[in-house]
């Protein structure tokens, strides 16, 4: 199978329709003798719905199991092993790169009932369990004056375990910081059920954990860090004739010293895309939005900084709106975090990159990956954390009208721009399958070497999420 | 989402659901929302999983006895709607789908003999007050029944009220400003047959003449909404045939269930000879809240006396009020009109109560998690009063919040608007 196949089409061939009854495959059967039947999903129509994320769809598991306790996790990785399946983790399933969708037919561990939170307020900290809801630790917090700051766009949905296992951001990561910078201990299970605690003394080896997808262990639990709100948020919008000038904006601010909270654009096709989902009244005819805030505990440098933010636009040639108030702030932000599931009413099918490239060259970049899609025929819409200089290019598609072999190769010339920049291949949504096959021109031989290196050490018979993130080539020439 | 689903195959019903599934993008935005996978957490029993069983049936890829348990268990709450930033009509989906499906679904006898009885008692409101009645003699004896006939009488109230007969028309107070017509609805009128008549009252005392047309009968929603597709075809019609659209200002009806139904009309008649009559007819119909809301825009309706003392509301949304309907801020800013009642918002407002029309009865256990959940959350505001829009949220929140040991009255929005007209607040 090509990687191509793996990231674009249903990987699973459509099996028969067959009855429900007692499991028909050994390791299901042995897994509910383990763990009883309410753990243990071993049905078709059980499986069949654990084999996708939010962007591609892949093999049918043998058995899905729901784990209450880490414990369940060691006796699943356990039976697992001794079946000769790979294993594959799995959140709330919200990720946008193939993360969770399995490449091999084997068993899903899906971590959604395991969801105990604690609160230790006086050490601002929280110990969630990998099921936790990512909105859920704020709101545990938030009656203590804490929160938790790390909001990808799918935080009503997304679980603490998928964030870190993807090492996901939100619009407040340029001032704030990613998933991994909030984490101060990590409990993994690891390829031989084997459970560990890792902090981040010495080496930093949940560092390692985070942001792997999976292949390295499974995070049961996490010991994450809190910290107060600002006490002042402004909100501002401003609108660009063309895309560039908004990526001119943003690098002017930020060299003036400006570093907002929030740093966001979407372009024409986006914020159409919301408009007609929302009806906000958003400049249907920009070519492109930026949405900012300014924060902090400091009113009047919060408002020095939005000053800072407007003459950046004006001086780009944008137009500026004020938020007039809390409402029309979080209406407005409800706008950006709603950009991903809208394209969906353009075209069914999308490819989606997320790539970060240095604010210096952001305009280059933004009006090169626009030109590529003009000349492409392709819808092709960008949005993304701006001020990280991370940019979601999507490629919106049909497959049963557009080719997926043109829709990879203008993904992969999307992250040739990229790397060509000086740019990595993943800001937050990690490599999946979706990007998997770029990581050669991305990384170098050794680096590739060294991290496939690390992926034998911990799991060297290679059972954890196979077919993600490395480039299998490699291996196999390393290997024959 | 891709799919081979055989449109040409099913026919009209079959555009409907390849639509749906077309639009979702499975990108999980719809989990939360879902109240079956709160309190079951697993991927088949949400929106996501429940749209990728449904395509795998229509597609021939998956039985339908394999996915019609986690379908069944479905509420129709349509929470997922209002959650979903791609427009996915699942409503439509699966009301279509069960439609579609239910005629190849291998029952029991004891299965389809509920089920029919169901369908007959609901919709007859005469039977439906008898079978109460003697349900409510039996309530003592519910301990010891199987669990199918448990269900029902655990939702009846203490005391069963007698049938109320409703006039074919109400005049107007004072000045007539509209005329409207009204669906007297099915299990509500042997339930509480109060609803009606404020709702009667609140709109005469505002002008409003309100007819209710006879040869009427059940919307049709629960014969829908449970696959029985040619009866619920028959009901719409006798409907279609009953309300003329020209001769009312509006039709209007003050059960959430009911109204959603009646503007599905359009999608049951998708692709049929009286599509467009369907369609003037829903172009017509509105909630009792969104009417009497249009009225207090205006400057139409008459103003409500002030509470005897400052009393706090919390107004519990009819998932076919705010879900399906989309109607959140009439209801409110009705309320909010009675000088001296505070409106108070139920933590966790969207998630269905457990009601939703034939739910109780069918899948007991999960209803019975949702109920208690939402009398919790209810009480959690310590209101004055509970205000709902539906007769099925109406029975279950009150059965739920008296077994919490609370004497908090459950009242019809209607009915709080009738007892500040007459300050008895």
């Amino acid at each position: 199978m090509t990687p191509q196949k793996v990231a674009l089409s249903p990987a699973s061939p459509a099996p028969k329709p067959r009855s429900n009854g007692s499991p028909d495959n050994p390791l299901a059967a042995e897994l509910t003798r383990l763990l009883g039947p309410k753990k243990v999903l071993s049905n078709l129509s059980e499986r069949r719905n654990y084999r996708y994320d939010a962007i591609q769809f892949g093999a049918t598991p043998l058995a899905v199991v729901l784990p209450e306790s880490t414990a369940d996790v060691v006796t699943a990785v356990r039976a697992a092993r001794a079946a000769g399946v790979p294993i594959v983790g799995r959140g709330a399933a919200s990720g946008l790169s193939g993360g969770a969708a399995p490449a091999l037919p084997g068993l899903v561990i899906s971590f959604t009932r395991m969801t105990r939170l604690d609160i230790f307020p006086e050490r601002r900290e929280v110990r969630a369990q990998a099921g936790v809801v990512t909105l859920a630790v704020t709101e545990k917090a938030r009656p203590f004056g804490l929160i938790y700051p790390p909001d990808p766009a799918s935080f009503r949905t997304s679980t603490i375990g998928g964030n870190l296992g993807e090492n996901a951001g939100g619009p407040l990561c340029f001032k704030y910081g990613v998933s991994g910078d909030y984490v101060r201990a990590l409990e993994f299970v690891d390829a031989d059920g084997e459970v560990h605690e890792l902090t981040r003394d010495a080496y930093d080896l949940a560092g390692l954990l985070i942001g792997s997808e999976g292949t390295l262990g499974l995070i049961t639990e996490a010991t994450l860090r809190l910290t107060p709100p600002p006490k002042f948020t402004r909100t501002l919008m401003a609108s660009f004739a063309e895309v560039g000038a908004c990526a001119e904006a943003v690098s002017a601010a930020i060299a003036a010293g400006a570093v907002p909270g929030k740093l966001e654009f979407m372009d024409h096709a986006c914020l159409n895309a919301v408009e007609d989902f929302l009806h906000l009244g958003l400049p249907r005819e920009a070519g492109a939005l930026l949405l900012v805030d300014t924060d902090g505990d400091d009113l009047e440098t919060v408002e020095e900084e939005r000053a800072l933010v407007e003459a950046a636009c004006l001086a780009a040639g944008g137009s500026v709106r004020r938020a007039a108030g809390d409402a029309e702030s979080a209406a407005l932000w409800q706008a950006r975090r709603s950009v991903s599931p809208a394209l969906g009413r353009i075209r069914p099918q999308r490819m989606n990159e997320d790539i970060v490239v240095p604010r210096s060259v952001l305009p280059e970049v933004v009006r090169e990956i626009r030109a590529l899609g003009d000349a492409s025929g392709f819808h092709v819409v960008q949005f993304g954390h701006i001020g990280d200089g991370n940019l979601h290019p999507n490629i919106l598609f049909d497959p049963r009208r557009e080719s997926p072999d043109a829709v990879h190769d203008l993904a992969h010339r999307i992250a040739l721009v990229a790397i060509r920049h000086g740019g990595v291949l993943s800001g937050e949504h990690g490599i999946g399958t979706m990007k998997r096959p770029f990581m050669r021109e991305a990384v170098d031989p050794v680096t590739l070497e060294a991290l496939w290196d690390v992926k034998r050490a911990l799991d060297p018979a290679g059972v954890l999420n196979p077919g993600k993130v490395l480039p299998e080539e490699l291996a196999d020439e390393a290997h024959p | 989402m891709n799919n081979d689903i055989p449109v040409q195959a099913i026919g009209p019903q079959g555009e409907v659901m390849a639509h749906a599934v077309d639009a979702c993008v499975h990108c999980g935005f719809c989990l939360p929302a879902c109240p079956t996978y709160a309190v079951l957490g697993d991927e088949m029993d949400s929106p996501r999983g429940r749209i990728v069983l449904m395509k795998e049936v229509l597609e021939g890829t998956l039985t339908l006895a394999d996915a019609a348990p986690h379908l069944d268990r479905c509420l129709g709450c349509q929470g997922c709607v209002t959650a979903c930033p791609s427009g996915v009509p699942y409503g439509e989906l699966i009301t279509s789908f069960r439609g579609w499906s239910e005629p190849q679904r291998e029952r029991s006898p004891l299965d389809r003999a509920k089920r029919a009885a169901i369908l007959k008692i609901l919709p007859a409101p005469r039977v439906f007050s008898l079978a109460a009645r003697v349900g409510q003699y039996a309530k003592p004896l519910a301990p010891v029944l199987p669990a199918a006939l448990r269900a029902p009488l655990d939702l009846l109230p203490e005391h069963v009220p007698a049938m109320q007969p409703s006039p074919t028309v109400t005049p107007a107070k004072g000045q007539r400003r509209g005329r409207v017509a009204f669906l007297a609805g099915c299990a509500q009128q042997a339930l509480a047959p109060n609803f009606n008549a404020a709702t009667l009252r609140v709109l005469a005392r505002s002008g409003i003449e309100v007819v209710i047309p006879e040869g009427q009968g059940c919307c049709g929603a629960a014969a829908l909404h449970t696959g029985a597709r040619e009866e619920a075809l028959r009901l719409v019609r006798q409907n279609l045939a009953a309300f003329d659209p020209d001769d009312y200002d509006a039709i209007l009806s003050n059960a959430a269930g009911c109204g959603a139904g009646l503007k599905e009309y359009p999608v049951v008649l998708h692709g049929l000879e009286d599509e467009a009559q369907a369609r003037a007819f829903a172009a017509k119909v509105q909630d009792i809240s969104e009417f009497l809301a249009g009225l207090l825009r205006d400057g139409e309706l008459e103003p409500f006396l002030p509470t005897s003392r400052p009393l706090t509301v919390a107004y519990h949304d009819a998932c076919h009020l705010a879900h399906a309907q989309g109607v959140r801020a009439a209801p409110r800013e009705l309320l909010r009109a009675i000088p001296g009642l505070t409106v108070l918002e139920v933590p966790e407002g969207d998630l269905c109560c457990g009601s939703a029309g034939t739910y109780n009865l069918e899948q007991p256990e999960l209803a019975n998690q949702l109920g208690v959940r939402k009398a919790k959350n209810i009480l959690s505001i310590t209101p004055d009063l509970i205000a709902s829009g539906n007769i099925g949220c109406h029975t279950q929140i009150q059965s739920h919040v008296r077994r919490q040991g609370s004497r908090v009255p459950v009242l019809h929005t209607v009915e709080v608007l009738d007892l500040a007209y007459r300050g008895e607040l």
